[in-house]
């Protein structure tokens, strides 16, 4: 049974000139114990998905979708909040910038602690205080934080980016979540730091069987650590099957553009030639193209790309693409 | 920490001495010889002018004379009264208490009125009640104290009867002048009548903190919402919600304080206007404080007075200044470091 199970999720934008659909139709499934990447360049909603998902997009955004079902549980027939309050209690995210998903003003410590939930604590108000506190340290234990001590009396701004990374983990972590999204955990820290936060992502999603949504704009970076890939660009559904679908064989002309102009695939090229990539630069929301919102770019663009592709199954293998690269379709 | 409280107290000196630059140039440009501006002796023999000349080093060039005036100035002579030929340090020591008092028991009541119903519009932002709050606050803003003052006058003092209109405590009481602040003063009296004499000074209170407090109140509930929607938007405030607090657990243990954070840092500015309604209001209420003095002394033509009464007035506005700045420093753990101390 699927975990999570999204079809054609919508995201509209209210403003003065009328809505704008952010994210069209973008479906997602998650099994138990999976990871799964989510990738896509900047700006390609990724970040408005994972919100939608967990219910912290404000007023100005309207969430739509045609199914939206939580371990088996059909969550549109609940309200807003209810829907929120079931989300909330399995589902933890952790933010892109994690410095300034940080209360500035507010110590580590307490953060962490008000993160933690009530019930498992016994007694009575003091001894609660105590069993709090030692939770808040066993939480930054487990992701690796040593010095426990320092940490909880420091202010965000006082730690590194990858510290107060790992410190969102621990946050995360305190509700005990099934289903974690992680939204660019590694993005703007050096290669070591990057290592160490997806080792102790795996670390978890093993021993704690938790599924993890993993989010990139580096198609290469994550291959290593997912099971399965979705691939998006500009709102809408590219491509998505596993991870080695993905990685050998990709049917989507984006999905191939991306992994052509990763560093690793262009080893044999010479130094300081300039890397595959498509030519010009994601749309902006105010200017999307009609149809398949890659076609400007699109190297197989063909007058049929004005109309928005049906996704096709390939064993599992789903693609969203009139002239995709699978030959024959 | 030790660092921020070096720089603040750098900057108290170096305005202090700008402060007093200022109102050494002063006696040159009023009308008047300036060793009488500045000493305030405008009846002296030749005898005595000679004297004061050679105390205020007046035969030498300008920097020893300025200097003069600062040891002066620094040893708490400030001259003498034009008008009323007394020692002005002593009636200042009197008048600025009185000022004081009112200036701070109406910020104080602008903050606690004007930042939480700011913050109210902010959380209920472009409904109905963040439109009401702008409506009136925007009102409020554009009513003249004048006016209002002597509305208030009008319709509490002489047509309800429920306030006293004038001074700062009914002349029946007789307190001794020990801190020179009224309230402080009552309370460490042992008259037999104290709580009448409380009851009495608070009454006479009322009306001018509500005058002077209105449109720095407004302000405030324009700054507080500003400041609070700035917070709302954060990411940290986002990151709270998917932890699963609720909505008043991140307004009460995020937002607030954040936000007061932003509120706080602006104080300092908004006083310096906020003493100037109390200089107007203190002459509507006859209130016996520095700045209705200063008036009085504007048009006595009352040079010494009004040049040690601004430097008075604008040192303890910066004292303030300075204070608030450190409430901000306490609040935000980022300005207490010395890298972002500036
Ligand atoms: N608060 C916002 N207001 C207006 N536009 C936004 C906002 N947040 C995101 N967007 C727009 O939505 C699109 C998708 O953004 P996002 O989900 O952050 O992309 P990604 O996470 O994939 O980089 C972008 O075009 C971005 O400009
Ligand atoms: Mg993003």
């Amino acid at each position: 049974m699927n975990l999570l199970d999204i079809r054609n999720l919508s995201i509209e934008l209210k403003t003065a000139n009328g809505t704008i659909l952010a994210v069209d139709r973008v479906s997602l499934s998650m099994k138990e114990g999976e990871v799964r990447g989510l990738v896509g360049e900047s700006g390609s909603g990724k970040s408005l998905l994972a919100q939608a998902i967990v219910g912290v997009l404000d007023e100005r955004w309207t969430v739509h979708a045609d199914r939206f079902h939580w371990r088996g549980e059909d969550l549109l027939r609940h309200s807003a909040e209810e829907r929120k309050r079931i989300i909330s209690k399995d589902v933890a995210m952790i933010f892109q910038e994690p410095m300034s998903c940080l209360d500035p003003t507010t110590t580590i410590g307490s953060q962490l602690e008000e993160a933690i939930d009530n019930n498992q604590f016994s007694g009575n108000f003091w001894q609660k205080r105590k069993q709090r506190k030692l939770a808040a340290a066993k939480l930054l234990h487990k992701v690796g934080i040593k010095h426990h001590e320092v940490c909880v009396k420091s202010y965000p701004h006082q730690l590194t980016e990858a510290l107060c990374q790992r410190v969102m983990i621990a946050m995360a972590l305190a509700r005990r979540p099934i289903l974690l999204i992680a939204d660019e955990p590694t993005a703007a820290m050096e290669a070591t730091n990057q290592g160490q936060i997806f080792r102790l992502l795996a670390s978890l999603n093993q021993l704690k069987n938790m599924s993890i949504l993993l989010i990139s704009h580096d198609l290469e970076n994550v291959t290593h650590w997912t099971n399965t890939i979705t691939v998006m660009y500009s709102g809408q559904f590219v491509e998505g099957g596993t991870t080695r679908q993905i990685f050998t064989q990709p049917y989507h002309p984006y999905t191939q553009a991306l992994l052509d102009s990763s560093p690793k695939a262009n080893m044999q090229l010479p130094k300081k030639s300039r890397l595959a990539a498509l030519p010009g630069s994601i749309p902006i929301l105010q200017h999307l193209p009609i149809g398949c919102r890659l076609g400007p770019r699109c190297p197989r663009a063909q007058q049929a790309c004005v109309h928005a592709p049906k996704v096709k199954n390939h064993h599992g293998h789903l693609v969203s693409c009139h002239f995709s690269l699978k030959g024959g379709n | 920490m030790i660092i921020f409280t070096l720089r603040r107290l750098n900057l108290l000196l170096f305005t202090v001495l700008l402060l007093t630059l200022l109102s050494f140039s002063l006696s040159y440009l009023f009308p008047g010889d300036a060793l009488i501006n500045l000493s305030g002796e405008i009846n002296a023999t030749p005898a005595q002018l000679a004297i004061l000349s050679d105390e205020y080093r007046h035969q030498e060039n300008i920097f020893m004379q300025y200097w003069a005036y600062l040891s002066h100035v620094f040893s708490g002579d400030l001259g003498i009264s034009m008008a009323s030929h007394l020692p002005i340090i002593e009636e200042i020591k009197i008048l600025l208490p009185a000022t004081i008092e009112l200036s701070l028991a109406a910020l104080l009541l602008a903050m606690f009125v004007g930042v939480p119903i700011g913050f109210i519009a902010a959380i209920k932002h472009e409904k109905l009640a963040d439109n009401i709050i702008l409506t009136v606050a925007m009102f409020g803003y554009s009513i003249p104290v004048f006016w209002l003052g002597l509305l208030a006058i009008l319709v509490f003092s002489i047509q309800l009867g429920w306030l006293p209109s004038a001074g700062q405590i009914s002349l029946l009481y007789e307190i001794k002048h020990v801190t020179g602040f009224q309230i402080i003063d009552i309370l460490l009296s042992d008259s037999a009548y104290k709580w009448q004499a409380f009851q009495n000074a608070t009454a006479h209170m009322i009306l001018p903190t509500v005058v002077v407090a209105l449109a720095p109140a407004t302000i405030f509930v324009r700054l507080a919402r500003t400041a609070m929607l700035e917070v709302l938007d954060k990411s940290y405030i986002r990151a709270a919600k998917a932890k699963g607090l609720s909505f008043g657990q991140i307004i009460y243990h995020h937002a607030i304080r954040n936000a007061m954070v932003k509120v706080i840092r602006d104080v300092g500015l908004q006083f310096a206007n906020l003493v100037t309604i109390a200089m107007v209001t203190e002459v509507i209420f006859s209130w016996p404080g520095i700045g209705r003095w200063l008036i009085e002394s504007i048009y006595q033509r009352d040079y010494t007075a009004i040049q040690s009464g601004l430097l008075m007035l604008s040192s303890f506005i910066f004292l303030v200044h300075i204070i608030t700045d450190f409430i901000y420093a306490a609040l935000n753990p980022l300005a207490r470091e010395s890298n972002h101390g500036a």
